[in-house]
């Protein structure tokens, strides 16, 4: 089989694993080396479905001893099995690379005999990449669960970022879907990255993916479980997937299309747990397990919390700006340094970045309300930002981008 | 008559004109490059300046180096009003010094600032869109049509990033190309360096058949999303994306 033919079955193995970000990593190569790695992640170029494409992310093999119900590469699906050599590997990345094509690997690969030999397999290639080929671009690999200590330390000196996939959000789904996986092969793996963390033990920090919607579980039980997650093991990312149909099978849903807003509402919500010092609390509960699909997680706690609105920009506190629907912490920020200098009006922040059509309802300037006192309801605002939304979509602007850090 | 200053085009004779103008007390109607065609209500200044570094240090104390920075991105812009908007900002750092940046009520300071940004976003875009192709020699060669001039910061980027390459950017719009060779970068007219760029080495074809490839199968068809796809990557920049550019 050539080259071609293998990366048609194993980028397309490899394709729906969500995490692609290449950020977080200062690395540089030695002399007569090629490549570094930017803090800043770079998109090289957006695939049909909007996403970003920064790595070569392929499968090192198709071929698995696992039988996951939800993935392509199962055992007992008939399907076309390839593998690459270390070699085939790092010529593709090589070639890609010189041409800016892409910012790095990203290595995964099914199991083959065992997990040990698989990531032994893995290091192969990464370390004749790093050390033959002198490669100081972004490598992110998988780490595969059950593998030794000893590989997984080799394993994290040679790359930027590893992931292991927690797959699913509670342990009893992960038993009837991967019937060959457990939690605890996940944690360990977790637990082990953090612990070693260094400048040059996975300089980028660890990430994780769940599917979304192959399982029964709700929203809160899967921010519950990030949020534990980014506390307990200090992972950089949790990656949502939206559920894929590519088998059929009793045990999986029948869904017409991937639930991609409910994967959309569990993005702003991470977002807004890392970023905006919410909780998951504060988003839901068990009264409220889903998020609404109508309005996004942060305009929803507004609405839910009027009582706590509006805030006075030129007074309230950075954390009480940042809860403003239509202001992020860029903006928040930048009103925190101006009004030190100066008193802001409604004029001045719109230049400032603030999203006035959203923001309107929940603040007040010196005290002045932006729209009349009278309309300070929450059905008003309701209606006006579903409204928004609706217009907003059609007319086509970014939605929340998922791959800047 | 409306009086236009000229300055010679270069960001250094820019700011010894602007600290001119402000030691002098002079509210200039515009600043342009010696290029300017002036209309008929124009009078065309041209005071004669040395450029001395005096003066870059001297703003520099006053304002420090990251605005100094910032200015720089401004003035790499395409902006045509980016000259008055550098000397009205450099005016206010005179008083407000450092703090100037937070002065977001002048509009001279939220220019600089949306200017800047817009300018750092458009390098950042390059860093990823940006394809090289690999000529019969060896060498890697691009070409570019940004809005701003950006080929300064994207060959730093590149002399980082593929040091032991020998390496060609061209920015078609402006005519100039970058060259690399394995050390430093320099910064020449397209008519004083002659390459011809036809003749691919002999795995190049190969190669970017198998870039092809991999992207139309990265995409996941039942997510299909070309809007977004559009947001983030604007057809503007298709003509030299390899993987898109015969999708137009
Ligand atoms: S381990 Fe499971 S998810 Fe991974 S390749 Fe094998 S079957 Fe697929």
């Amino acid at each position: 089989m050539n080259v071609k033919e293998k990366l048609s079955i194993l980028a397309d193995a490899a394709k729906y694993d969500a995490s692609c970000s290449s950020s977080g990593s200062n690395r540089n190569s030695n002399s007569y080396g090629i490549g570094n790695a930017c803090s800043f992640g770079i998109c090289h170029s957006f695939s049909s479905d909007g996403r970003c494409i920064s790595l070569l992310k392929i499968l090192m093999t198709n071929s698995c001893i696992y039988d996951c119900k939800y993935c392509l590469n199962r055992k007992s699906n008939n399907i076309k099995r390839a593998i690459f050599t270390p070699e085939e590997i790092c010529e593709v990345t090589i070639n890609f690379y010189r041409r800016n094509y892409i910012e790095g690997l990203f290595l995964s690969s099914g199991i083959v005999r065992s997990p040990d030999y698989t990531m032994e397999l893995m290091i192969r290639t990464i370390s004749m990449l790093r050390n033959k080929y002198h490669f100081g671009g972004y490598i992110h690999a998988k780490a595969i669960p059950g593998a030794s200590k000893k590989l997984l330390k080799d394993l994290g000196n040679l790359v930027d970022r590893l992931s292991a996939n927690i797959e699913l959000p509670t342990e009893n789904s992960l038993k009837l879907l991967a019937p060959n996986k457990n939690q605890s092969e996940v944690s360990e793996i977790m637990h082990y990255v953090k612990d070693n963390q260094s400048r040059k033990y996975v300089p980028a920090g660890q990430s994780t993916q769940m599917i979304i919607g192959a399982s029964k579980e709700s929203d809160l039980d899967i921010m519950q479980k990030s949020e534990n997650m980014y506390s307990n093991y200090k992972l950089k990312r949790v990656f949502y997937s939206a559920y894929i149909p590519v088998n059929k099978d009793s045990l999986l849903p029948s869904l017409e299309k991937p639930p991609l807003v409910r994967e959309n509402r569990l993005y702003q919500a991470d977002w807004l747990i890392r970023y905006y010092n919410f909780k998951v609390n504060d988003l839901l509960s068990e009264d409220n397990p889903f998020f609404n699909i109508l309005i996004d997680p942060k305009a929803d706690y507004a609405l839910r919390h009027l009582d706590e609105f509006p805030k006075e920009i030129n007074k309230c506190s950075y954390y009480d700006l940042l809860k403003v629907p239509g202001i992020g912490v860029v903006t928040a920020k930048r009103i925190i340094s101006s009004r030190r200098n100066f008193n802001i009006k409604f004029d001045d922040l719109k230049r400032m970045g603030v999203v006035i059509k959203r923001a309107k309802y929940f603040i007040t300037c010196d005290g002045k309300y932006f729209i009349g006192n009278e309309f300070f309801k929450k059905d008003f605002i309701v209606s006006n930002l579903v409204l928004e939304d609706k217009l907003y979509e059609t007319k086509n602007v970014e939605q929340l981008s998922l791959f800047s850090e | 008559m409306n009086k236009i200053y000229i300055y010679n085009g270069d960001f250094v004779s820019l700011l010894s004109l602007i600290h001119y103008l402000i030691s002098n007390n002079i509210r200039p109607y515009n600043i342009q490059n010696n290029e300017y065609f002036p209309n008929l209500l124009e009078e065309i200044i041209l005071v004669n300046l040395d450029n001395n570094e005096e003066v870059i240090k001297k703003i520099i104390s006053i304002i420090g180096r990251e605005i100094f920075k910032t200015l720089y991105y401004v003035f790499l812009s395409a902006d045509e009003k980016k000259e008055i908007i550098i000397f009205y900002f450099i005016l206010n750092g005179f008083k407000y010094r450092k703090s100037v940046i937070y002065r977001r009520d002048l509009k001279c300071v939220c220019e600089t600032l949306k200017i800047s940004e817009y300018v750092k976003h458009e390098i950042h875009k390059f860093k990823g869109f940006l394809r090289f192709k690999e000529l019969e020699n060896k060498v890697l060669y691009a070409e570019i049509e940004p809005i701003n001039d950006v080929l300064f910061f994207l060959s730093s980027h590149f002399s980082k990033r593929l040091k032991n390459e020998y390496w060609i950017i061209k920015d078609v719009k402006r005519g100039i190309l970058s060259i690399y060779n394995k050390k430093k970068f320099i910064i020449i007219n397209e008519d004083d360096f002659l390459i011809s760029t036809d003749k691919l080495s002999n795995e190049e074809e190969q190669i970017q058949e198998l870039w092809k490839l991999f992207y139309k199968i990265i995409g996941i068809s039942a997510r299909k999303n070309d809007r977004c796809r559009i947001n983030f990557m604007p057809k503007r920049y298709w003509k030299y994306i390899l993987e898109v550019s015969d999708e137009r």
